[in-house]
């Protein structure tokens, strides 16, 4: 616990300060009439505040070793790095290739990330799900979709 | 007289043919989430706000209020037979659910869950009927200085409440507030921290928000590491609890029901702390009470009751007040304000037409949910087979979409991946995403209420205490507060059942 939170306490301290800046600048008012900056300034200031009392309780804990390397440990790293890419990826590419054909990328890569399936059962399920998703939402439901390469 | 007129006009707008359909929808999908592991209502809810844009705004409530009393129906199919709780309010029924499947008695299980949440639902849409009008007429007399307080109060309850650590909780909230307060200033119309982004001249999104924290981060820790789930391989038969079963889960019914309710106004997890404090009761009220945890029904049939009339009962702080007593709440205040209706004291005498619609909805919805969990309970222990590598490419898929088709916005995909990976570290760090939700969405309506009230007093914060009910909130908000430097409050707090993130 404890590397944990001089870690984040660290974090939201400093994200603390940002908020009571940009607050200050955005001008604080007075107690009459107070400005646009005002609620931001003093949630910053609480968040700092805060943020000093999990520091202080941390650091008065004693260390454990290898506890961040517990927290992280068996984690399938490229898996998530890899999802979360593709799904950057996927919003970049959506509006030029369109919703169908960025789609069924998508679910491909997603159906073989997690655990290997046959490339048949990936391409027939990416193609399944893309199509009925867009006769829900598109067709039956009138959401927009971007139609890219595929025009209207 | 005037509440069988109302009853009138609620009956024929929740019998509309489009009404009942969406009412359907809701339900099953509420079923569908509560039986899968991996995604809670909240994100359900988020993921199917766009696709009801079309809708009215009575058959938009009635269909997202469907999914969450529907989610407290289904999260016990997966306690009972696969001893993984779908929702964080059916925990308690593993307990004893699970050991009654594995007795052979996974039918009565079944049988007394779905018809205890039907008997519970039911009394507590009649509380809600009953007690929302008087309440919203006692509203009408508050001011920003009662608003603010009482806010203030929801949220330091809902910290109170939360998993782990107070400072971080509430570090939630601050944050939460910090986002919500993103865009144009209501009272200057001057852009506050928009970084000259115009898609944040509006603000940030709570669906991005809400899909991001609650569904993209799901995904990433499931897929992280593989997550077994065994059904247990039993034949479901005997549906209908024997006489001994409704003699033994009657009074745990009864009570359940009340308590939930009770609980339900509550803000903070609800439905989750009343299941835990019927299965408290029930064993200690028991002649039997080392039966508890070896396949009592009673320990089925009470917390299954107290966690669906804990529904009902969170209506009543969103309908009256307007202000959201939990996460899911504050979703639907999300969708009220989409439609164009705002909830509060005068949305009966506005809208009557939406308020009574969504309560009469409420009867038939749990109707359709008896038939959906009890008849067809063999859908859902097929769906909980579908394994999670073509579940979750599912889940994102609809995350996407939901998330793109509110404003037609790739911005807004980028804003819930980006709130994806800040709601997988917050779970690797020990920070709770309700708090952060809720402060989102209460956040403007706390600063324009408190800024209004200091404009009145002319700066005198003593506006806050000199009005009873502004001056009783912020103290009881003061003691929860501090709760965690005073020892036998701390204690007192660690004893709660928490809800976790979803």
């Amino acid at each position: 616990m404890r590397s944990r939170d001089i870690i984040s306490s660290l974090f939201w301290a400093v994200m603390g300060i940002g908020i009571c800046w940009g607050g200050y600048e955005l001008e604080l008012g007075n107690l009459h009439d107070p400005g646009g900056g005002f609620m931001f300034f003093w949630v910053g200031v609480i968040m700092v505040g805060l943020s000093c009392g999990i520091l202080a309780r941390a650091i008065r804990q004693t260390a454990t070793a290898g506890e961040m390397k517990a927290v992280w440990a068996g984690i399938s790293w490229k898996k998530i790095v890899s999802v979360l890419a593709v799904l950057f990826i996927y919003a970049y590419l959506l509006t030029p290739l369109g919703f169908i054909p960025a789609t069924i990328l998508l679910l491909i890569f997603l159906f073989k990330a997690v655990e290997p399936q046959r490339w048949s059962w990936a391409i027939l399920g990416a193609v399944v799900s893309t199509l009925a998703a867009y006769g829900v939402f598109r067709l039956w439901l009138q959401c927009q979709l971007p139609p890219g390469l595929l025009g209207s | 007289m005037d509440l069988l007129n109302y009853l009138g006009i609620g009956f024929s707008v929740a019998l509309r043919p489009e009404n009942l359909l969406y009412c359907f929808v809701g339900v099953f999908i509420g079923t569908l989430i509560g039986v899968l592991p991996g995604i809670g209502p909240v994100g359900a809810m988020s993921l199917l706000l766009p696709s009801t844009f079309k809708a009215t705004p009575e058959a938009a409530i009635i269909m997202l209020a469907g999914i969450y009393y529907g989610a407290m129906y289904g999260g016990s199919t997966t306690s009972i037979l696969v001893n993984i709780p779908g929702e964080a309010a059916s925990v308690v029924t593993c307990l004893d659910g699970y050991k009654m499947a594995r007795q052979g008695r996974a039918g009565p299980a079944l049988g007394i869950a779905a018809f205890g949440s039907f008997i519970a639902g039911t009394i507590s849409v009649l509380g809600l009927m009953l007690l929302a009008p008087p309440l919203a007429r006692f509203a009408l007399e508050f001011g920003p200085p009662e608003y603010f307080t009482l806010m203030m109060l929801g949220l330091t309850i809902l910290i109170y409440l939360a998993h782990g650590s107070m400072p971080k909780a509430l570090i939630m909230a601050a944050f939460g507030i910090v986002l919500g307060l993103i865009g144009l200033d209501t009272m200057t119309a001057r852009p506050r921290f928009t970084f000259g982004r115009m898609e944040l001249l509006d603000g940030v999104g709570l669906v991005p928000i809400v899909m991001g924290i609650f569904g993209v981060s799901e995904v990433l820790l499931n897929i992280e590491q593989v997550v077994r789930r065994d059904v247990l391989k039993t034949t479901i038969k005997g549906l209908l609890p024997t006489a001994r079963d409704w003699k033994d889960s009657t009074g745990p019914i009864a009570r359940g029901s009340l308590l939930g309710f009770l609980l339900g106004v509550l803000p903070g997890g609800g439905a989750v702390i009343s299941s835990f404090l019927s299965y408290a009761l029930e064993k200690k009220l028991s002649k039997h009470p080392e039966r508890f945890g070896k396949g009592a029904v009673e320990g089925v049939a009470g917390p299954e009751a107290a966690n669906n009339a804990a529904t009902g009962g969170a209506f009543i702080p969103l309908m009256t007040l307007g202000i959201p007593p939990n996460v899911i709440m504050a979703m639907l205040l999300g969708a009220f304000m989409i439609h164009g209706v705002t909830p509060g004291p005068l949305m009966m005498k506005q809208n009557p037409h939406l308020f009574w619609g969504v309560i009469v909805s409420m009867y038939i919805g749990n109707f359709m949910l008896l038939i959906l969990n009890l008849p067809l309970i063999g859908i859902w222990v097929q769906i909980l087979k579908v394994p999670y590598k073509i579940l979750f490419p599912l889940i994102l898929l609809f995350c996407l979409i939901g998330v793109y088709s509110v404003n037609n916005s790739v911005f807004d995909i980028y804003v819930m991946l980006i709130f994806g990976i800040v709601g997988y570290l917050m779970k690797k760090f020990d920070y709770e995403g309700a708090p952060l939700v809720l402060a989102f969405v209460l956040g403007p309506m706390m600063e324009n209420n408190l800024r209004k009230s200091l404009i009145t007093s002319q700066g005198d914060f003593s506006i806050f205490f000199t009005r009873p009910l502004a001056a009783v909130s912020l103290v009881i908000a003061v003691i929860l507060l501090i709760s965690p430097l005073i020892p036998w409050l701390r204690k007192k707090r660690e004893e709660i059942p928490k809800e976790e993130a979803s």
